[in-house]
């Protein structure tokens, strides 16, 4: 019987022949690394994200009155098992974020942004982009103290364009800050605004953009480790069951770290700060941002001036956006690149240390600590170029395109 | 293999810093005897007398509304069982507020601040921290206006540390289900995870894919 009715919608909709052209006959490198399936453990993070924040909706109400008891009292303690779906949501931002994290530097790594990639690393960015104004929103819903003083640092943020020159008699930057919050003050209004556009519009644009990525990742192909494009008809194996099933494994393992976290250390991701209620007249001790915009944070505090502050830590945004263009070298992935792998090292321990340095109190030594590890960031996107003239000359002397 | 093992060395490291233990961020602590943190810890049998303690002790500026536990002069308000029917034994923070109204501001009058509401103050600041700061507020925040009302009690104290534990966490027979779940679910995915490599094998090994 269920067979029969497998077959009349097959029929129908072809659904096996699509099956068969997406997954079976579509053709995937044979060497593809473990760090590969960072891009399928963040669509399964997405998915936990949006699943778990509809049964949360349900029960929060974005309302400065309200909303800390909504998520203290009624989801931790009240409804039967809401504990669990809030502790999967906090958990999942962060695993989410670290594994989009581990995914950027990935697609660094093996070069995956080069020709004819580009467009699936402009995508990417922009979820990235997105996806931390998700986070940010969604920080402030719980309505605790480091939800309200966090959001009080970042709103302070676009300020330091008014301390500019000339631009910043235009006081642009207080426009932004208030236009952000919805008057001068973290309220009602912006809690309402944050609300709003953490559960339904940038989860919906999110969605969008992950629809595009993955379509221009088909489109385009998946990159090699070795950095060569390969004969998708000779060396390529089915992605069903060769992918699907290697990958289903280790998603399977990232679920299992997921849930050891979900149930046994909530400590970061509940933080005790954030259950003490929001009091606009209480400063906690230490506020700093979450740990993944930590290293922006730091870039934007070591700066002795604010303007400049704010230009560099806006300026390594753009360099990751336009990465494709300051690496125009012939040659792609680290494995075949010594100059790129070693400026890529520098990279990694710049921004790991420029994350841990923002969870330290600022003092001078630390804001030098910084100010080293801001020039190691910019000197990895500043180098490309560099490396990039340098890869040519080897190229040629190489013979072009025989490798 | 060496870019890997270093790769993987510093991602877990990086992840154990932000994540787990920060040793380079700047962590207070508490000093607690480990007869009192004993009491404080066991909520089955401490909780119950810690409540009449609070009550008698803390419950003139303090309320633990999570436990529908208001101060006494609300308590001893007929409108308290009144709105109780109407919004259920804990009330909403904008219904208490404005209807005893006068009662907090009359605390603020003498203290400078109101009270602060402690159901969720022992996930706040740990069993150590109200310790010490209970038995010498000033010592601990100086400049504070709560009175050194517990003093020379450290025992009763303990006591009312373990009440309210037992109204920030969930209980130790939930606590013990929760356990069970997570063995459970990781046992699951572990088991799904190596079954599913082994059912790969298999099927490369089939199609000669290996």
């Amino acid at each position: 019987m269920l067979g029969r009715i497998g077959r009349w919608i097959d029929e129908r909709a072809h659904l096996s022949e699509l099956w068969q052209s997406q997954m079976v006959d579509y053709k995937v490198p044979k060497n593809l690394t473990f760090p590969y399936a960072f891009g399928v453990m963040a669509i399964v993070a997405f998915a936990i994200q949006i699943i778990s924040g509809i049964f949360l909706t349900m029960y929060y109400q974005p309302n400065v009155h309200t909303a800390f008891d909504s998520a203290n009292y009624t989801i931790m303690k009240e409804v039967p098992f809401m504990w669990l779906i809030r502790h999967v949501h906090a958990a999942g931002a962060n695993f989410f974020l670290a594994i989009v994290y581990l995914h950027i530097f990935t697609g660094i790594y093996y070069n995956a942004y080069k020709k004819p990639r580009e467009l699936t690393w402009i995508v990417g960015w922009v979820i990235y982009f997105v996806l931390l104004v998700t986070a940010l929103t969604g920080y402030l819903l719980p309505w605790g103290q480091l939800s309200y003083w966090g959001m009080v640092v970042t709103a302070e943020i676009p300020t330091s364009i008014d301390s500019a020159p000339i631009i910043g008699s235009l006081k642009i930057g207080e426009t932004v800050s208030i236009w952000m919050k919805g008057g001068y003050e973290i309220g009602q209004i912006t809690i309402g605004r944050f609300f709003g556009l953490h559960i339904w519009l940038l989860p919906l644009i999110l969605l969008l953009l992950v629809s595009v990525h993955l379509y221009l990742v088909r489109a385009a192909g998946i990159s090699n480790p070795e950095g060569r494009e390969i004969d998708k008809k000779k060396e390529g194996v089915p992605f069903h069951p060769y992918m699907t099933l290697k990958e289903g494994a280790y998603v399977m393992g990232y679920l299992a770290v997921f849930f050891f976290f979900v149930f046994f250390y909530m400590h970061h991701f509940l933080p005790p700060d954030n259950y003490d209620p929001a009091d606009p007249f209480k400063t906690p001790a230490h506020i700093a941002p979450e740990w993944y915009l930590l290293a922006y944070y730091t870039i934007f505090r070591s700066i002795p001036d604010k303007f400049l502050g704010f230009v560099a830590f806006n300026l390594s945004l753009v360099f990751l956006l336009i990465l494709p263009f300051l690496d125009f070298s012939p040659l792609k992935s680290a494995r075949n690149r010594p100059l790129f792998f070693i400026m890529f090292i520098v990279l990694v321990i710049s921004s790991m240390a420029l994350t841990i340095l923002g969870t330290m109190p600022p003092t001078p030594t630390n804001a030098m600590l910084g100010l080293i590890f801001t020039a190691g960031l910019f000197a990895f996107f500043l180098a490309l170029p560099v490396i990039s003239i340098i890869e040519w000359g080897w190229y040629k002397a190489r013979g072009g395109e025989k490798q | 293999m060496i870019k890997t093992v270093f790769f993987t060395v510093i991602i877990v490291l990086f992840f154990y810093i932000i994540w787990i233990n920060n040793i380079f961020a700047p962590h207070e602590r508490y000093e607690m005897p480990a007869e009192h943190a004993k009491i404080a810890e066991d909520v089955k049998s401490y909780a119950k007398e810690g409540k009449q303690l609070f009550e008698q002790n803390c419950q003139a500026c303090h309320s633990v509304r999570y436990d529908a536990v208001y101060i006494s002069s609300v308590q001893a308000n007929p409108k308290l069982q009144t709105l109780q029917e109407k919004y259920g034994k804990v009330l909403p923070r904008d219904v208490y507020q404005a209807v005893f109204h006068e009662d907090l501001m009359g605390l603020k009058e003498s203290f400078g601040k109101v009270p602060p509401d402690l159901s969720t103050m022992y996930l706040v600041k740990g069993k150590e921290y109200l310790y010490a700061f209970t038995l010498e507020p000033q010592k601990v925040l100086p400049g504070t206006s709560m009175p050194p009302i517990m003093a020379g009690r450290p025992e009763e104290t303990a006591k009312i540390i373990a009440y309210l534990k037992s109204v920030a966490e969930p209980s130790p027979e939930e606590k013990n289900k929760r356990v069970l779940m997570g063995v459970g679910t990781l046992a699951y995915l572990i088991v799904m995870g190596v079954l599913l490599w082994l059912w790969r094998g298999k099927m490369l090994k089939k199609t000669g894919l290996h």
